[in-house]
């Protein structure tokens, strides 16, 4: 209900704190301070003395675990942009989304390891948890619509937000009461482990295979927005809901199409990184959930190409900056902190380009 | 008859659920009245009846209100809770049939001692007859409850309502009857821990009583204000009664600690933390509208940062070692240093996030919130604040020698804090700095052309929330002696956010009376301790879709709200005016009106 492409007045005030100009003031030592630790910090990991320095095979694994996960992160954050685009609302309980079909996946891969049929039928088994999971993600995230959100599709804006956080809240902790509170190992088929040599460099069988589905599930998806009726559908209501409905789209099913997209590509998310990281529980999608949103704001909300782009930057960004940036000053243990780097990264996308690397000054909008 | 259907078979759905999330295998003991009236037996009431009640529901007929009729109410209600009893009943036949043990390899809490509640020794089919007896009698209850004459309605639900309360409190009331010396054998049983039917009568007759009481009073004080407004446009005057009646409240507050026992002042301690925490967030939120996720930032911000003045010390595996910082300030000259960082800490991280839009501004400030967290567990400010082992030997605030950190002694420096943050809060809601956060929360650009300085005034309102705040926090520390990272997670923040959209944006008493239900209750509920969040989770999407208003609401903000209802109603007229569903389905904003 925003004022599309209101102008903002500015009146010249008198005197005091008004004045100065106390944002632009504190915007410029903070881009200092990141200015100075970016180029100090890389400078002096990398001139370490040669004992203590990474290796040049440190980096290229960091690389290509950070592609890895990118690709993961890439197919939640679709789910938060596509969801964006339409309602123009952040739907934070995505990353429950995610967790739930990576869980409901996990029984069967459990039941299928221990049957034997996950090692004798690697690959008609994978493709079964990859249904499973995508069915779990999409109810959830189908009656996540129904139930919490179609309500309040008028409402003030931050309603649905604070629902949103409830939601969240309460499928992560129903969850918990349905399989406890315990971490499950996910098991790994016997033809994903190890690894192989791509260019010389040995890279594991799980990410080659997290790579060739991503892609293949972000290329349909394109062909899907671009190509069907459908999405032309989609990108109507994303346009402009109100004139969509009058063009005949019928717009509370097209809501329902973005949930269920959502819930497919999070559903696949879920499998990939439940074989990247051989673990579920029932917080595991609260991390990965905020750091798909951050990549989705990177690359800027609502567009499709700068979700999937947002995903693999931030996950070399995740890989990378720790050891990069803050080796160099002597900090011990850089890794602990990549989760707050992802903050760090939000809010300085946030700050500085609120559009995100493809998008326009949306978030500037009031 | 559909409608009632579809009501009915949700409502056997969500037993199915609170049977898989084990709120009735994991409670088939909680006695609540005799041996007679479980919790367990309660849950499988619940969404039947709730069910009844939702399908009798007045209807919009060519825009009037038409309320079913009793007849028709109660097979309503009948049939939904013949579905909602089938739909339960099939899943235990399921269950049964395909063994309650490989199910429970899955599904953790469908476990024999459920079975063993809803099927027993009884046969199958004729447990599960039972159930959807049990159902149906439980969807009339709700349909009947319904429609039932006001004079009795009412009564009788607080009877319900009340003595299920007093069940629950069987942990707490006991104790605060023992600490009097008052005899309890009739009103609690020692053997069944619950409620004795004879209690039960009485606090039922009582309750009804005074709802009775409440009632006529009710109307004739309703009549003697509104003689009074015509009179004078001035505020309620101070009669000696509601003098003594203010009086006697602040009495029972002032004695509570003693006549309740250390456990209950525990949890008071608890509450009045939370109501601090609340009451700035409140200001955050509530006044100037910003959505802030990251309140826990404050809180960490203000038990560390007393803990650094006071001369805390840094755990360590054999024992502790000074912080690199060791100040060892009084706590009440370091609770004015405290007060001063977080306030200039709020300016400083609002300054580069405030001219982001609502939703994005929540996330940023979670984000603050989460690396405030990883910054103080980090490795790398172990030397200052201990990391994961966090710090000890923190100040118990000590006049002379009367140290707060025994729970009845910190329930009144907390006290103390508290009625200073809500008389703050309350004299910012009315002053000129009041006036223009809400302008800013009702319309930004406006206020922004009228000369509110927007920037201004949301700095200001995050140094403010986060100033109270960071005392909420220093109260933390003192209260709990040491600390550790795992204290502060985001789960505070959105437990206070909780406090303040449940008890109603905006408002002080609603503020207060969120902390009792979010905070105090779970205190005093220990043994659901486990399902707490799934209970915040539930009443956030709750609230937001029931009573967005909150339970004790801000007479301007409800306002508000139903304006944009309105706005919203008019506008959904507009698109279908054809359809005349759309126009006449706002029973909110004309009944409001």
């Amino acid at each position: 209900m925003a004022g599309s492409g209101a102008v903002k007045t500015r009146v010249q005030r008198v005197g005091g704190f008004a004045t100065l100009p106390w944002r632009r003031i504190i915007l410029i030592i903070l881009g200092a301070t990141i200015a100075f630790v970016v180029v100090v910090g890389s400078y002096r990991t990398l001139t370490l003395p040669a004992a203590e320095r990474y290796s040049g095979d440190f980096w290229v694994d960091q690389i290509v675990n950070g592609l890895g996960q990118g690709a993961i992160l890439a197919l939640i954050a679709l789910g938060y942009t596509l969801v964006y685009g339409i309602l123009r609302m952040i739907n934070f309980a995505h990353g429950e989304v995610f967790m739930a079909g990576a869980f409901i996946s996990f029984f069967f891969a459990d039941a299928y390891v221990k049957s034997g049929f996950l090692n004798s039928n690697p690959y008609f088994s994978l493709l079964i948890l990859f249904v499973v999971s995508i069915v779990g993600s999409t109810v959830v995230a189908v009656l996540l619509e129904r139930i919490a959100y179609r309500p309040l599709r008028n409402a003030p804006r931050l309603v649905p937000l604070i629902t949103a956080i409830g939601a969240s809240l309460f499928i992560q902790n129903a969850f918990r009461g349905f399989f406890g509170p315990q971490p499950y190992g996910y098991p790994l088929p016997d033809v994903l482990a190890g690894s192989v040599e791509l260019f010389g460099i040995p890279v594991s069988k799980v990410i080659i295979m997290v790579f060739v589905v991503a892609i293949v599930s972000m290329v349909v998806l394109q062909w899907f927005v671009h190509r069907s009726s459908t999405g032309r559908s989609m990108r109507a209501v994303a346009e402009d809901s109100e004139i969509a409905s009058l063009m005949g789209i019928d717009v509370d099913r097209i809501v329902v199409v973005t949930f269920i997209v959502g819930g497919v590509l999070a559903g696949i998310a879920g499998v990939l990184f439940s074989l990247t990281f051989q673990q579920v529980q029932f917080t595991m999608g609260f991390k990965p959930g905020i750091a798909a949103f951050t990549a989705a704001v990177l690359g800027g909300i609502g567009s499709i190409g700068g979700a999937a782009l947002g995903g693999f930057v931030l996950g070399l960004l995740q890989a990378i900056g720790p050891p990069l940036l803050l080796t160099g000053f002597s900090i011990p243990s850089p890794f602990s902190i990549r989760d707050a780097f992802v903050f760090l990264v939000l809010i300085l996308v946030l700050v500085f380009r609120p559009g995100g690397l493809l998008g326009s000054g949306e978030a500037e909008k009031v | 008859m559909r409608p009632a259907m579809r009501v009915g078979a949700s409502g056997g759905i969500v037993t199915i659920f609170l049977a898989a999330v084990g709120l009735i295998g994991n409670f088939t003991n909680l006695n609540l009245i005799g041996d007679q009236v479980t919790f367990a037996g309660l849950m499988l009431l619940i969404a039947p009846l709730i069910a009844g009640y939702v399908v009798t529901a007045p209807k919009l007929e060519s825009g009037s209100l038409v309320r079913v009729d009793r007849g028709r109410a109660a097979i309503l209600g009948a049939v939904a809770g013949v579905v909602a009893g089938s739909v339960f009943a099939a899943f235990v036949v399921f269950v049964d049939v395909f063994g309650v043990e490989r199910i429970r390899a899955i599904f953790l809490n469908i476990s024999p001692a459920l079975m063993d509640f809803l099927v027993g020794e009884r046969p199958v089919p004729v447990a599960a007859a039972l159930l959807v007896a049990i159902a149906v009698a439980a969807g009339i209850a709700g349909a009947v409850y319904r429609v039932l004459p006001d004079a009795i309605r009412k009564p009788l639900g607080s009877a319900v309502w009340v003595t299920l309360l007093f069940g629950f409190l069987q942990r707490i009331v006991p104790i605060a009857l023992d600490q009097l010396d008052i005899e309890r054998d009739w009103l609690y049983s020692k053997t069944t821990r619950g409620l004795t039917w004879v209690g039960a009568v009485v606090i039922a007759l009582v309750s009804a009583g005074v709802s009775v009481l409440k009632d006529r009073k009710g109307d004739a004080i309703r009549r003697a204000v509104a003689g009074r407004r015509s009179r004078e446009a001035e505020g309620p005057k101070l009669t000696p009664l509601s003098f003594v009646i203010a009086l006697a409240g602040l009495a029972a507050v002032l004695v509570a600690p003693h006549v309740l026992g250390s456990v209950i002042s525990e949890v008071l301690g608890t509450v009045m933390v939370f109501a601090l925490l609340g009451l700035g967030l409140n200001i955050v939120v509530g006044y100037a509208g910003l959505l802030d996720l990251g309140y826990v930032f404050f809180f960490t911000l203000g038990a560390y940062s007393l803990a650094l003045l006071t001369g805390a010390t840094l755990n360590t595996f054999v024992g502790s070692t000074a912080p690199a910082i060791a100040l060892d300030l009084n706590f009440y000259v370091a609770i004015p240093v405290v007060v001063l960082i977080a306030a200039l800490s709020g300016v400083l991280i609002g300054a580069p996030v405030l001219r982001l839009r609502g939703d994005y501004l929540a996330l940023v400030t979670l984000g603050l919130g989460e690396m405030i967290v990883v910054l103080v567990t980090s490795p790398w400010l172990d030397p200052l604040v201990g990391g994961p082992n966090g710090m000890r030997d923190i100040t118990n605030a000590a006049i002379g020698n009367f140290g707060f950190r025994d729970p009845k002694h910190f329930y009144y420096l907390a006290f103390a804090f508290v009625v200073l943050a809500l008389f703050v809060s309350w004299r910012l809601a009315n002053s000129r700095v009041g006036r223009a956060w809400t302008a800013l929360r009702e319309d930004e650009q406006v206020a922004d052309a009228m000369g509110v300085s927007t920037t201004a005034y949301k700095l200001l309102a995050f140094a403010m929330g986060g100033a109270i705040g960071s005392v909420g926090g220093a109260l933390f520390a003192v209260k709990i002696g040491s600390l550790t990272p795992a204290s502060f997670t985001v789960l505070v923040s959105i437990q206070v956010l909780g406090i303040v959209i449940l008890g109603g944006i905006g408002s002080l008493p609603g503020v207060l009376t969120g902390t009792l239900v979010l905070v105090g209750l779970p205190g005093l509920l220990r043994e659901f301790e486990e399902y707490r969040l799934l209970a915040y989770g539930g009443a956030l999407v709750a609230v937001m879709l029931l009573r967005p208003q909150g339970l004790v609401p801000n007479v301007r903000r409800s306002r508000e709200l139903q304006e944009e209802d309105r706005e919203q109603d008019k506008w959904a007229g507009d698109v279908a005016a054809d359809e005349h569903v759309a126009a006449a389905a706002s029973p909110l904003g004309e009944s409001a009106g």
